[in-house]
């Protein structure tokens, strides 16, 4: 009997299409997270290097509450306890299906569980996001902005054109790397019931029996996606060395 | 004034305000579970279940990245695919394979506890194993070449003089990692091992309507012990710099 | 070389766990009983306040068993969704957790005869739903790996079903309002309104989607130990346990009474 469970006949395509939304929901939600947290993590770590007093230890501790507690528990908090703070009828406009409209596109509105996990999975990537961009701006030497400064340019020009394209050149790996754990945390969003790669793999799981193949799809589609991303950042890296290259030998 | 005196009477007793009485109520349980009548939960089971991955992360780690400066050729570029998958793999993926396909696999029976530390232990190394590998690159050229000069091998020039360098610059990586490992214990909850997302998910569910208290309590309870660490870690590295 | 050694190890380990010995010598021989039962699902299994053991029916039927074969019992906490992997994979020997008997699912483990029936039912806000035909555009929170969900999906295909992975994340939903009903079994819903703080704003509208047998689940093969479950569930009924058990879960002066519609042995739930 173990063999059978073990391998058996292949899952129905019925049930690998499960795992395909599963995988579409999963990639659209880390799409709209690590956009989001970029953003916001960008903001965060300008307003972390402002200098101003209140306003950098704000960040600290938002970056400190944050990064220090599981997300399945913030995940927990705002799905089942943040709903009981607010009042029935913004419960009830939330749950309830609206059109947007966008130039004329009309988008479904996102599940409940959908808004939730995004904005519990920003609110937790975002606190590694800025630290990421805060070392990245970090890094840029000091005489870089120092000598733009003496070539005459203004402060806004001297961060957009000097200190930003290196910073990010060196946030860029470990941006990645957030960017994958995004997609890996995702996963915690099935125990709030959002219909994901790991609760579609439940799901199979529990309608076919087939624990191993079930997993086994399920895991081989997180390893498509992390390699995807792996990809683009060798891409880029080989990029960057041409580049270099190519600026070593006009020189 | 009298209307204002008397609306400011009633949040005390409604469903408005937050109830941190039930929490003391469940604080025992919370802490420590059953014990000592049952088995060990709670908090206490998350800091017993972290510190055993931890130790097992750390040693994995460091055994898998001096493994990784050391092979060449196809076993460094097999090992570089093994930790690969690890660093892929979600966290929650690992614990159901763990948990249920390694017994069917092996034959043998892996306890939930057991199993999850396996998950967490094998993830956090396969992270260390890179820091550490990094760690080892980092040390310049010659600083191998002088010690082999000296007449060591290459396993006592790493032993005595690459590592105690590497190992102060790896040591905010390891720090990261036992941060994350602590929370993602609290994914234990899934198969069922008593830790203290679980016991709290357990309470939430006796209780039904404080879920907002009991998670904020809970996620108070492992920001002291991440913190801890934090502060921890600073302190250590003031004292080696 | 290596390689081959450990395929031959892990094909030994598959073989050996084909060649079993009998489940039933094997749980005398340890003097232990494995159980997974229900942690969060009063009354068929919950964790009592003052003890912190778990308890309930299902779980007084596990001990009861334990005692037939005079072995102890362990108690291994369970959601729905792990109750057939925790089967599959060894880790216990007899799931008592309210568990559903189906075709599908006898084809992996095996059940005992029914020892509890119950039909599915549904837990909405009080005057909201009247018809199992409004089923079929509403939001309703299940249970992962649960029966509910499937035969949910069967009826209602454009229902939207939202699982959780235990009924009382499901109830938090509903009260929090993202799901407009849930639905379990009728006897797990009693109790669950019972316990609500306010409760008088929700009901349990009058109407089943479908007739639930419950048995104990059982690892595929074991014919004796099934056959010994079976017997000793028999015996329960005739000499009054099963009643005696029933009555402090269900009965008159429990917290939530429901007449006994279903005894071991019967083949359906009788008409009231």
């Amino acid at each position: 009997m173990t063999v059978t469970s073990l391998f058996g006949e292949p899952l129905a395509t019925q049930y690998v299409l499960w795992l395909v939304d599963g995988l579409d929901m999963t990639v659209r939600v880390s799409l709209a997270v690590a956009v989001a947290s970029t953003l916001l993590g960008f903001l965060l770590a300008l307003l972390r290097i402002s200098g101003v007093r209140v306003v950098t230890l704000l960040v600290a501790t938002y970056v400190a509450l944050f990064r220090n507690t599981p997300l399945l528990v913030q995940l927990f908090f705002w799905y089942f306890g943040l709903p009981g703070l607010l009042s029935d009828d913004a419960m009830l406009w939330l749950n309830s299906p609206h059109v947007l409209s966008v130039g004329g596109v009309e988008l479904s509105w996102p599940s409940f569980e959908c808004l939730v996990a995004t904005l519990g999975l920003t609110a937790y990537s975002t606190a590694f996001v800025v630290e990421e961009i805060r070392a990245g701006l970090r890094g840029v030497p000091d005489h870089q902005r120092l000598s733009a400064e003496a070539l005459g340019m203004q402060p806004w020009p001297i961060f957009r054109y000097v200190v930003l394209p290196q910073a990010l050149r060196i946030a860029l790996p470990p941006l990645l790397g957030q960017y994958m754990n995004i997609v890996k945390n995702s996963s915690l969003a099935m125990a709030i019931g959002l219909v994901e790669l790991s609760y579609a793999s439940r799901q199979v799981e529990s309608e076919t029996f087939k624990t191993f193949q079930a997993f086994a799809i399920a895991t081989l589609f997180y390893i498509l996606v992390i390699a995807v991303i792996e990809a683009v950042g060798q891409c880029w890296a080989w990029q960057q060395r041409a580049k270099a290259r190519a600026m070593g030998k006009t020189a | 004034m009298l209307g204002l005196a008397a609306a400011g009477e009633s949040p005390g007793d409604g469903e408005d305000g937050m109830n941190f009485q039930i929490i003391v109520d469940n604080l025992p349980y919370l802490l420590w579970g059953a014990f000592p009548e049952g088995p060990l939960g709670g908090a206490a089971l998350t800091l017993v279940l972290s510190v055993v991955s931890s130790v097992a992360a750390g040693a994995l780690g460091l055994l898998l990245g001096i493994a990784l400066a050391l092979a060449t050729g196809n076993v460094h570029r097999l090992l570089v695919l093994v930790l690969g998958f690890f660093r892929a793999i979600p966290v929650l993926m690992l614990i159901f394979w763990t948990y249920f396909l390694l017994p069917v696999a092996l034959g043998i029976d892996v306890p939930g506890l057991l199993s999850v530390a396996c998950a967490l232990s094998l993830i956090g190394g396969a992270y260390l194993a890179h820091a550490v590998y990094a760690g080892i690159a980092g040390i310049r050229r010659a600083q191998w070449d002088a010690g082999l000069a000296l007449g060591l091998s290459r396993v006592q020039v790493l032993r005595y003089i690459i590592l105690p360098q590497s190992l102060r610059m790896m040591l905010p990586s390891f720090i990261n990692q036992w941060v994350s490992l602590i929370k993602d214990s609290s994914l234990a909850y899934i198969v069922g091992v008593p830790e203290l997302s679980f016991v709290a998910a357990q309470v939430n569910s006796r209780l039904m309507i404080y879920p907002a208290e009991i998670f904020l309590f809970v996620g108070a309870i492992y920001f002291v012990i991440c913190s801890a660490l934090d502060v921890l870690a600073s302190l250590v590295s003031r004292r080696l710099a | 070389m290596k390689l081959h050694a450990l395929a031959a190890f892990v094909g030994l380990a598959l073989v050996s766990g084909l060649a079993h010995a009998d489940k039933l010598d094997d749980i005398r021989k340890a003097g232990v009983l494995r159980v997974a039962a229900f942690d969060a699902n009063p009354p068929f299994g919950f964790v009592d306040e003052k003890t912190h053991k778990i308890i309930g029916l299902d779980v007084d039927y596990a001990l009861e068993l334990g005692k037939k074969l005079g072995v102890k019992v362990e108690l291994v906490p369970t959601n729905p969704a792990n109750r057939v992997p925790l089967l599959t994979s060894g880790k216990v020997d007899v799931v008592f957790a309210n568990f559903t008997i189906t075709e599908e699912r006898a084809k992996v483990i095996d059940f005992s005869i029914p020892y509890f029936a119950s039909g599915q039912q549904f837990l909405a806000k009080k005057g909201t739903l009247k018809s199992a035909d409004q089923l079929k555009d509403w939001r309703i929170g299940a249970d992962k790996g649960t029966t509910m969900e499937t035969t949910l999906r069967e009826k209602y295909p454009t229902a939207k079903v939202i699982s959780y992975d235990d009924t009382p994340f499901a109830l938090t939903a509903l009260r929090n309002g993202n799901v407009q009903a849930i639905t379990q079994d009728g006897a797990k819903l009693v109790p669950l309104l019972a316990a609500l703080p306010d409760k008088e704003k929700y009901e349990i509208p009058p109407f089943a989607i479908s007739e639930e047998l419950e048995g104990a689940g059982i690892p595929k093969g074991e014919a004796r130990l099934t056959a010994t479950i079976n017997d000793w569930l028999r015996e329960l009924e005739k000499n009054g346990t099963a009643q005696k058990i029933y009555d402090k879960w269900f009965g008159p002066q429990s917290k939530s009474p429901l007449p006994r519609l279903f005894k071991i042995g019967d083949a359906h739930i009788r008409d009231k």
